[in-house]
């Protein structure tokens, strides 16, 4: 079974090596996309033994997620995607965990969860609320009952990466993934995943303000479809 | 009488910059006479402001310049509207543009693992 990580990287050129070498002891093979940033991200991603591919304009997390998705797909053959962070905000050594039920034959997408017991560390308590925040709208919206839903930990099986395709460019991804999920009838689990807040991360992080944008690329979609 | 001078000024600015445009083709035949035509009618109407008064009062509004601006209005607001939409498209095809040649670009890794 070939299980591929995705990494959407926007300027992560002193983070993306370590987070490759963290992913690909568990996986067959990383796919690296660089979001047309204007650093050496592509470059440190090669020299970890990534594929990568480069976005020559911006186009937004989603956008990249979706190119190296479709990417692992066609042209490495996936049997399992992984959907994995740049800035070492989550663990390699997790990835087993979150394919096992795919590999199981017991569903089609596991989504990774900061809020089922354990695990998000030096979690700031404003990041935290917006977080309840925006799961209370998503789940209002698109009624699926879940515990996070902007964690950017989850592995789909080839079949979920095939029915999922990701429009929405910039960060309403997630919700919008949620909303396929739905609408396609997958089969989903939850797993508790260990994020971890440094410094580094959240000073380059989501904004609080940004949750707004977002909000609004969801709603957009929500009351005026494709 | 200023304002009548400045806005026919401004119009015929208006009308020869298009004309220059076309002729370096950047803009077509149909929007140099759509452009031409509506200059023209505010040189028209600001030189002969009684003209849109008539106007105004056929169609049941009270003045000349209420109706003008009541026209603007729909206007403007339907070509931002044209312009969200393009812009929408254009940015989804930039985005299949974009994906298509990083995918077609990828780059392997030095040591493939069991791939």
């Amino acid at each position: 079974m070939k299980i591929i990580a995705v990494i959407a990287a926007y300027n992560e050129e002193s983070r993306i090596a370590g987070s490759i070498l963290d992913a690909l002891p568990y996986v067959d093979a990383v796919v690296v996309v660089d979001d047309g940033g204007r650093d050496k991200t592509a470059e440190a991603a090669h020299a970890a033994g990534a594929y990568v591919l480069r976005h020559i304009v911006n186009r937004g997390q989603g956008a990249a997620l979706q190119t190296g998705t479709t990417y692992a797909l066609q042209n490495l053959g996936a049997d399992v995607i992984v959907h994995f962070d740049a800035d070492g905000q989550m663990k390699g050594s997790e990835i087993p965990m979150m394919v096992e039920p795919i590999a199981n034959g017991e569903v089609d997408v596991v989504l990774g969860s900061r809020f089922l017991g354990k695990k998000a560390e030096n979690m700031p308590t404003l990041r935290r609320i917006m977080i309840r925040l925006g799961v209370l709208f998503t789940i209002s919206l698109s009624g699926i009952k879940v515990t996070d839903t902007h964690n950017g930990f989850r592995a789909l099986s080839r079949k979920a990466a095939e029915q999922i395709h990701i429009t929405l460019d910039r960060m309403a991804h997630a919700s919008e993934i949620l909303d396929l999920i739905t609408a396609k009838r997958l089969r989903y689990v939850e797993r508790p995943v260990t994020i971890f807040y440094s410094a580094e991360t959240l000073a380059k992080g989501q904004s609080t303000l940004k949750a707004v944008a977002t909000a609004k690329d969801i709603l957009k979609k929500k009351m005026f479809g494709e | 009488m200023v304002f009548q001078i400045l806005l026919t000024l401004f119009a015929l600015f208006a009308i020869i910059k298009t004309i220059g445009q076309y002729r370096r083709s950047q803009v077509s035949k149909y929007w140099l006479v759509v452009f031409t035509l509506l200059w023209a009618a505010v040189v028209l109407v600001t030189a002969i402001p009684h003209l849109s008064d008539m106007l105004a009062g056929y169609v049941g509004i009270g003045r000349g310049a209420d109706l003008i601006l009541y026209c603007a209005v729909v206007v403007l607001t339907y070509a931002v509207y044209r312009s969200i939409v393009r812009d929408q498209k254009l940015s989804a095809e930039m985005t299949s543009l974009v994906r298509a040649v990083a995918i077609n670009q990828a780059q392997a890794p030095e040591t493939e693992k069991n791939i």
